[in-house]
């Protein structure tokens, strides 16, 4: 039986390289066809943003394996709503699908995995 | 039991003696390591360049040790290594670098390692920040 | 099919025990480390938080940080892990979520 992963990304794009990394566990995944999903949560939100300018930061791109995701196989996404609500970004448009979901959605989802890994 | 234990703090982080704490009483009870995947700061923790004061705890030094008594599977993430400088002879010579200092025992390896460690192991526990 | 949470960081400093609290589910257990103990200080902004809950979960520290500190536990319903005490709730716990 295969283990599936979830991975919960807690680190905003830009405050190091915390957030690339947790990303790239999840890449890492997708190229052995392993089962991942990715829970965007606390300031992890932040890096679901449209519109975002790192080259100003001289910072590379997360977007560019963000949107690498879904070839890799890891199309599972979900953002914590309360996360989104408490940065006033509730209406602000994501450069991702990602299934919103509150803390009681959180909650059922975290007992479907057999690991949970948080970055 | 089978544990893959993962850490991503540097030595002198509290929660890399814990980890090596914790990873002692996995085997003192009986239970099996299949892996000790470090990752993040964790990487710093494979230095073999580490000085410490006489009158402190070497916790880099017992983690080397910890994993030579019992031959552990000890991989330390290459990205993040070579990101924070942790290099072994072929990275050293691949890139010009003087410095080969990956202690004794670990091996550079890519992610992959922690997720092939995780499909054989039972549970996964990692330790970081602080 | 439980999950172990573990935190290590100060309630104060970070939102670990904030997001640790809505993201667990009943009978869930939580194992304080390192600066988190802090929040088993009485009448602390965290103690309260832990203690209104509105899920029950089983709430742990590991005895050396809590007794390092000599923090008061008489009024928590905490129980103090060592560390074989730790690695035993590790595997009684379906998964280890590790809050860093």
């Amino acid at each position: 039986m295969v283990k599936s992963v979830l991975l919960i990304s807690r680190q905003a794009p830009w405050a190091g390289v915390g957030a690339a990394e947790a990303l790239d566990v999840a890449l890492a995944a997708g190229a052995f066809d392993l089962p991942l999903s990715i829970l965007f949560m606390d300031d992890g939100v932040l890096q679901l943003l449209a519109q975002q300018q790192p080259q100003r930061l001289e910072q590379k791109d997360l977007s560019a394996n963000l949107q690498a995701l879904p070839m890799f196989g890891i199309e599972q996404l979900y953002v914590a709503q309360q996360c989104l609500i408490q940065r006033g970004l509730a209406d602000s448009p994501l450069a991702l699908t990602a299934d919103r979901l509150d803390d009681a959605q959180i909650q059922q989802l975290i007992r479907q995995y057999d690991y949970v890994v948080t970055l | 039991m089978k544990f893959v234990i993962n850490v991503l703090s540097s030595s002198t982080a509290p929660s890399t003696r814990r980890a090596l704490h914790f990873s002692q009483a996995v085997l003192a009870a009986g239970h099996e390591i299949v892996r000790v995947f470090f990752y993040q700061e964790g990487v710093l923790t494979a230095s073999n360049n580490l000085v410490v004061a006489q009158d402190q705890q070497d916790i880099a030094q017992q983690w080397q040790a910890f994993i030579a008594e019992h031959q552990l599977d000890a991989v330390v993430c290459i990205a993040a290594a070579l990101r924070r400088g942790v290099l072994d002879q072929a990275e050293a010579q691949r890139f010009g670098r003087e410095a080969v200092n990956l202690a004794e025992g670990y091996q550079l390896s890519g992610l992959g390692q922690l997720h092939d460690g995780l499909q054989q192991a039972d549970r996964l526990i990692s330790f970081g920040g602080e | 099919m439980t999950t172990l949470h573990i935190l290590n960081a100060s309630p104060m400093q970070t939102t670990q025990l904030n997001s640790c609290l809505r993201v667990l589910s009943a009978n869930d257990s939580v194992v304080l480390c390192g600066e988190a103990v802090q929040a088993l200080r009485a009448g602390s902004a965290a103690a309260e938080q832990l203690q209104g809950c509105d899920r029950v979960f089983q709430l742990y520290a590991l005895e050396e940080d809590v007794l390092a500190r000599e923090i008061d536990i008489s009024h928590m319903p905490v129980t103090l892990l060592d560390y074989p005490a730790f690695v035993a709730l590790s595997i009684d716990c379906a998964r280890v979520n590790s809050w860093t």
